[in-house]
């Protein structure tokens, strides 16, 4: 199945956890933040959220700021 | 009084040993930025939200920022939808739900948007959020932010990054004036006397970041806006002398030689 991430297709394994995607885009650390369809997801559903075909994610983390 | 008494920062019942806040932009490294954090005792730091470029790996700067709570900032958001749109994806990510509400659609002078940050601020407040909006120094704009909600109103000095100290004191002293939750005055102060200034008119505390991460030295520099904090604090409560227009002697008029 194909899922974009920031605007870049990728194509994954069927069934494939959006905690398993995070970690193959190397993002294992803290803080990843996600929208799924236009929808923030719980911090709490990463590891069982089941991606699907054509999902498009955004995924964005905290940077310096003021 | 002494000045060693218990004077927390409140804000929405939790309780700051310093009233020195500071952004994260615009260090050279994170090593300086967590040397500086430390150096300028504050408790509250600010971080932004942005996509992740996966061509362009970066650390993970809440690594560099531990026994502080993040205040995550809607920056880029030139509306109240965009806005509340990095609000929610912050908190459902797994940050606070504190957040610094700004709402910015000029990018020359960055300042803020007071109709869409009220209208933000109210979605925000309704959802559960501790919302600190960053606004331009109005004390009706104040009002209407205090009656949504809003745990702090954060009134600008001057405009961000400009350095030029506090341009509407006027305004900011009815603001400090009507008050009820804290004022934080936010962007705009350039130097330690800048911030001491703000805290002698009454502010609750201040926000600063670039005078600090642009500085020569800029953990020295944090260090010095930590005391330029604590005096215009003291002085404060201290109860400032009323200015004259003329001199008054300091030594006695009688019995000169």
């Amino acid at each position: 199945m194909t899922v974009r991430v920031n605007g870049a297709e990728h194509a994954l394994p069927e069934g494939e956890t959006l905690a398993a995607l995070l970690e193959r885009l190397g993002l294992g650390a803290r803080y990843a933040l996600v929208e799924r369809n236009g929808e923030p997801v719980e911090r709490a559903r990463y590891g069982e959220l089941r991606l699907e075909s054509g999902d498009e994610l955004v995924v964005a983390r905290p940077v310096a700021g003021g | 009084m002494t000045h060693h008494e218990h004077d927390p920062l409140v804000i929405a019942g939790r309780e700051f040993g310093s009233r020195l806040v500071t952004g994260t932009g615009k260090y050279d490294s994170f090593e300086t930025m967590r040397e500086a954090v430390v150096a300028s005792g504050c408790e509250l730091v600010t971080v932004a939200v942005r996509r992740v470029d996966f061509d362009a790996p970066a650390d993970d700067i809440t690594a560099y920022l531990e026994d502080v709570l993040l205040l995550p900032n809607t920056s880029g958001a030139e509306t109240a939808e965009e806005a509340v749109r990095i609000a929610r994806l912050a908190r459902a990510g797994g940050l606070p739900d504190w957040i610094k509400l700004e709402v910015i659609p000029d990018p020359r002078y960055l300042l803020p948007d007071p109709v869409e940050t009220l209208a933000a601020a109210e979605t925000l407040v309704e959802e559960g959020f501790t919302v600190l909006p960053y606004v331009l120094p109005d004390p009706v704009l104040q009002k209407k932010l205090e009656e949504v909600g809003c745990a702090t109103v954060m009134p600008l000095a001057a405009p961000i990054g400009s350095g030029r100290g506090l341009k509407l004191k006027d305004a900011i002293r009815i603001m400090v004036e009507q008050a009820e939750v804290p004022l934080v005055v936010d962007a705009g102060l350039g130097s330690p006397s800048h911030a001491a200034e703000a805290m002698e008119l009454g502010a609750d505390a201040v926000l600063v970041n670039t005078a600090i991460a642009r500085a020569g030295d800029p953990v020295a520099m944090a260090h010095a806006f930590r005391l330029a904090v604590e005096a215009g604090r003291a002085a404060r409560r201290a109860g400032l002398m009323e200015e004259l227009e003329r001199a008054e002697a300091s030594s006695p008029l009688a019995g000169t030689l």
